[in-house]
């Protein structure tokens, strides 16, 4: 008769099966320890970490993405520097998994690692894990020559939301990549009220990327600051409609009065959802005077301008 | 494997939880958790490691209440007013005040939710009046997460057993359940102090227009085996006539899909490009409406995508060709099809029941009790409107909860033996030929009757003329049909449960005299919507060894509803100007 | 009650033969890259349809029942990469 429950797993009868010397019949190894998802089988796919065979070790990392702790982040560092590409990949994902503290230390040992790959997978699974200790050496990553790296060194930062990091992040919306600075325009969100983060983002509506100038408008919109309207309304007429789409949502939560002229033109554009976003706008500023413009659009011909036109005018 | 073998055992335990997609390992994890000392299986027809609608993860979660963005409140009224006011609150309540939390411990399990650049849930608007779609375009890894919780918590999983038909007592409270073994076709008897039904949606229940029996919305594991337990344990089920009708890539038949694409900037529309909805949560109403489109000649269906940025379409591709159903990426790859040139092809999908995205399932309370003793449902298959991924988990949660502490009062009931004598004979009934007629003939013949008589719009005359045809199906699979092995006997197991829930939903939908719920209950003959004597749930349930249904009142709202709201839904297309 | 079609003559078994119709199937093996017969049973363990099986004769991994899905747990969770899940022919 068959067995009616699954097998938990024998984690040492498993284990002796790490020492054949057929390297596939390892890798089963690894993989039927890392099923039995019991913290006795760590030492064992800690030491598979060091296996002559990179498909084993690769499988190791792998693995160790089931667990967590010290001696997992610092298995993980060692295969995340493994000559096998294959391998240093499965641990960075593996290190992105990480969400115990105690893992930090064997990270930050390697935050000045001379390579990249390294660097960039020691940073993000730094990210996670929150810890005051990653802070000054995710600072000092925000002048890694390689992008990727300065990319999650805003990560870091970004997630602690220290007011102490303003100037860092705001010199990070300066970078020379356009991915680091989109990463910090948005990290920048977390600002509320800050005038400083407010006037940096709006020089962001400016650059060249337009991910970056989207961001940007979406990030005013959250810090609050009623001085950057006046930015905000000249990016209504940025060349990309997306750019014009965060713009209108961002005035809308600043409640910008002077921004209607500005608005209502955007209620005949040829873009349905930028007509629906200017009507949503002017619902949310709720100032009387949008009630004819508004009233123009009630029979547009589509439903969801239409739908979002009826709840405006229900706000004034 | 795959021979039929003889043989029976008895197991007990004190919790057993049927289904291990998404809300079964979650009841199974939290019963374990409220009496560490209880014994609790978890019972699976596939393996827990990938079963369920979750089998790929899910690329979001739909209605989630995050502080900050939603309150229990505006959630309660959102269902409540989506599902045409046929809600009790009560339970829809309960899990948005409760998810929120639920959302935190799945983080901690590992699984992962967008954030935003500072750490916090980046919450997104899809519905017509609140924010609840939380992202996942990382959501892969759920199953996997679930897995390690259940086996750190040294819960008793059981693979490859299909359940077949609960066991209840002398007075009718469950007793336990018995499974078959789907490679060998053994027998397992679990005997159970309490039961909690997550077997998921009848998602095998029409025919997809593709003719493949197993090209369906739902895992094609989930073929309405827990509708059919429940309905022979003399439990109730609720509004079995508001079907699950969805909007789905044509011929791939599974979703485009808006809720991924929608934060992106996409949307649906006609064939020239323009929206004809007002918003993409998936509704009785909005699919009333593409069914118009498609009737108006500005069909067919598309979800456009191609007024985005190049770069923004390439995130878009990373989520849906990674996550939940991945191989879309190779289907429109097949086609030819670039998000970045062309619209994507929909079309509506055959029916079936499911209470994740519409309302019908075994009714429960807010406890997710059944009208049986001892008997629970949560998930897909539990009727609390418009649950999804996170309903499940959340419900899934209740239910684990309240059984553990039922059951740590109780001793475990004794079952008739000869209940089990009988299911033998019934089950193995088409091993006892030498030829007859294949269970996936009477699988495709049965649901192309659905097709040809239930999908909406319903017609009475077609109906009872499909009840009549439904019999005859039956008396074939009564009377001739074969099973040669092990698996094709699970098969013939899965279309006795289509066949059931097939008569369910033409007695169910010819006992609602009314139009709601948009296309889901459009009945041609009956076409307005009749408050003054539907206004109710319809409860069907097994009595004297048929289907008898009764009209059960809406509990009384603990959210009160403004008149001027509760047509936020209808008015998608009705309304020509604001 | 509706006549059976199927209704039978007391003396009379009616025959009901059962014919062998192909079909092309969706999941593909590399036997080159499979490792079942190392004792590798993952894709057979997580297909929700069971349609996986390890062949008595070569060792590997192949797909048995045409009941395809295409979730693609096989494909995913193969150590080696040897399962690749093509969109079934009749909706492709």
């Amino acid at each position: 008769m068959s067995e009616p429950f699954e097998a938990f797993g024998d984690v040492e009868d498993l284990a002796a099966d790490l020492a054949s010397p057929d390297a596939t019949v390892r890798r089963l190894a690894v993989m039927a320890l890392a099923e039995t998802s019991d913290w006795q089988a760590v030492p064992h796919l800690v030491a598979a970490i060091a296996d002559a065979a990179p498909e084993v070790r690769e499988q190791a990392a792998r693995a160790l993405g089931e667990f967590d702790g010290r001696a997992v982040g610092e298995a993980l560092a060692r295969a995340v520097t493994d000559s096998v590409a294959a391998v240093a990949a499965a641990a960075a994902e593996s290190l992105a998994e990480l969400r115990d503290a105690d893992a930090g230390g064997a990270l930050l040992a390697l935050v000045a690692h001379p390579s990249p790959f390294v660097r960039t997978a020691i940073l993000r699974g730094l990210k996670a894990l929150q810890i005051e200790a990653s802070l000054q050496p995710a600072i000092t990553a925000l002048s890694d020559v390689e992008p990727a790296v300065r990319v999650q060194a805003v990560g870091v930062i970004g997630y602690l939301k220290r007011q102490e990091t303003l100037p860092a992040l705001i010199g990070a919306a300066r970078d020379g990549s356009a991915e680091v600075r989109l990463a910090a325009v948005k990290a920048l969100s977390f600002a509320d009220q800050s005038a400083e983060a407010a006037a940096a983002v709006s020089a962001a509506l400016k650059d060249a990327a337009w991910e970056v100038r989207a961001a940007a408008a979406e990030t005013l919109g959250r810090l609050g600051v009623s001085s950057a309207s006046p930015a905000l309304v000249a990016a209504l007429a940025d060349e990309l409609w997306q750019v014009r789409q965060k713009a209108l949502q961002s005035l809308g939560r600043l409640r910008a009065r002077e921004a209607l002229p500005a608005i209502i033109v955007l209620l005949g554009d040829d873009n349905p959802s930028l007509r629906k976003d200017a009507a949503a706008t002017l619902g949310e500023i709720a100032d009387p005077a949008s009630r004819e413009a508004l009233a123009t659009r009630a029979q547009d011909a589509d439903p969801d301008v239409r739908k979002t036109v009826a709840w405006a005018l229900g706000r004034l | 494997m795959d021979d039929i073998t003889d043989g029976l055992t008895e197991v007990s335990c004190d919790i057993l939880v049927i289904g291990g997609g998404t809300a079964g390992p979650m009841a199974a994890y939290k019963a374990k958790r409220r009496n560490p000392q209880a014994r609790v299986v978890l019972l699976e027809k596939a393996n827990v490691k990938r079963s369920g609608a979750i089998a790929m993860g899910m690329d979001g979660l739909n209605n989630a209440v995050v502080p900050g963005y939603a309150t229990p409140e505006q959630y309660t009224k959102e269902i409540t007013i989506a599902n045409d006011g046929i809600c009790d609150q009560a339970p829809v309540f309960k899990y948005a005040s409760r998810c929120f939390d639920i959302i935190q411990e799945l983080d901690s399990f590992g699984i992962r939710f967008q954030k935003t650049e500072n750490g916090d849930y980046d919450v997104k608007k899809v519905h017509h009046l609140g924010t609840y779609v939380l992202p996942m375009p990382n959501g892969d890894t759920v199953k996997r997460a679930l897995y390690r919780q259940l086996r750190r918590e040294q819960i008793l999983i059981s693979n490859r057993y299909m359940a077949t038909r609960l066991l209840t007592g002398r007075d009718g409270e469950i007793a336990g359940a018995i499974a078959v073994n789907t490679r060998t076709a053994e027998f397992l008897v679990l005997r159970a102090k309490a039961v909690i039904l997550c077997a998921g949606a009848a998602g095998r229940l029409g025919l997809p227009q593709s003719g493949y029996l197993w090209g369906t919305y739902e895992n094609a594991t989930n073929s309405g085996d827990g509708y059919a337990m429940a309905y022979h344990a003399g439990a109730g089920l609720a509004n079995l006539e508001c079907y699950q009708i969805n909007p789905l890539i044509k011929d791939y038949n599974g979703p485009a899909c808006a809720y991924v694409a929608g934060p992106f900037g996409a949307y649906t529309t006609n064939s020239e490009g323009r929206r004809f909805i007002e918003c993409d949560y998936w509704s009785g109403q909005m699919m009333q409406e593409f069914y118009s489109e498609l009737q108006s000649g500005k069909g067919p269906v598309f979800l456009k995508l191609n007024h985005l940025h190049s770069d923004t379409i390439g995130k878009i591709e990373a989520i849906l060709h990674t996550v939940e159903r991945p191989s879309r990426g190779r289907f429109h790859e097949n086609r030819g099809t670039d998000y970045r040139e062309r619209m994507v092809e929909m079309h509506i999908s055959e029916i079936g029941f499911c209470s994740g995205h519409s309302a019908s399932g075994v009714f429960v309370d807010e406890f997710a009790r059944t009208t049986v003793t001892g008997l629970y449902a949560a998930g897909d298959m539990a009727s609390v409107p418009h649950n999804y991924m996170l309903g499940a988990f959340t419900n899934g949660a209740v239910a684990g909860e309240h059984a553990a502490e039922f059951a740590a009062g109780r001793d475990l009931p004794d079952y008739d033996p000869s209940d089990v004598e009988q299911e033998r004979a019934r089950v193995l009934a088409p091993t006892r030929r030498d030829d007859g007629i294949p269970p996936n003939q009477i699988e495709y013949k049965a649901r192309r009757m659905v097709n040809d008589y239930l999908q909406p719009p319903k017609v009475t005359a077609k109906m009872k003329l499909g009840q009549e045809r439904l019999a005859e199906v039956r008396e074939d699979l009564e009377g001739a049909m074969v099973a040669r092995d092990a698996h094709e006997l699970l098969r013939s197991l899965e279309v006795a449960s289509i066949l059931d829930c097939a008569d369910m939903a033409a007695a169910a939908s010819l006992f609602r005299t009314e139009s709601r719920w948009g296309l889901y209950h459009y009945r041609v003959d009956h076409p307005e919507k009749n408050d003054a004597d539907w206004f109710c749930h319809s409860i069907l349930r097994k009595q004297d060894g048929r289907m008898m249904l009764e009209k059960r009142p809406v509990a009384p709202y603990i959210v009160p509803i403004e008149d001027a709201e509760r047509s936020a839904y209808d008015r998608q297309r009705i309304r020509e100007s604001a | 009650m509706i006549a059976s079609a199927s209704a039978k003559a007391p003396n009379e078994e009616a025959r009901l033969p059962i014919a062998y119709t192909p079909t092309t199937l969706p999941v593909v093996v590399d036997e080159a890259k499979c490792i079942a017969d190392k004792g590798c049973t993952v894709c057979v363990d997580v297909c929700p349809l069971d349609v996986l099986r390890i062949s008595d004769l070569t060792g590997k991994a192949y797909m048995k029942y045409d009941e395809c899905w295409y979730c693609m747990p096989c494909e995913t969770d193969c150590p080696t990469g040897a399962v690749t899940v093509n969109i079934p022919y009749l909706l492709r």
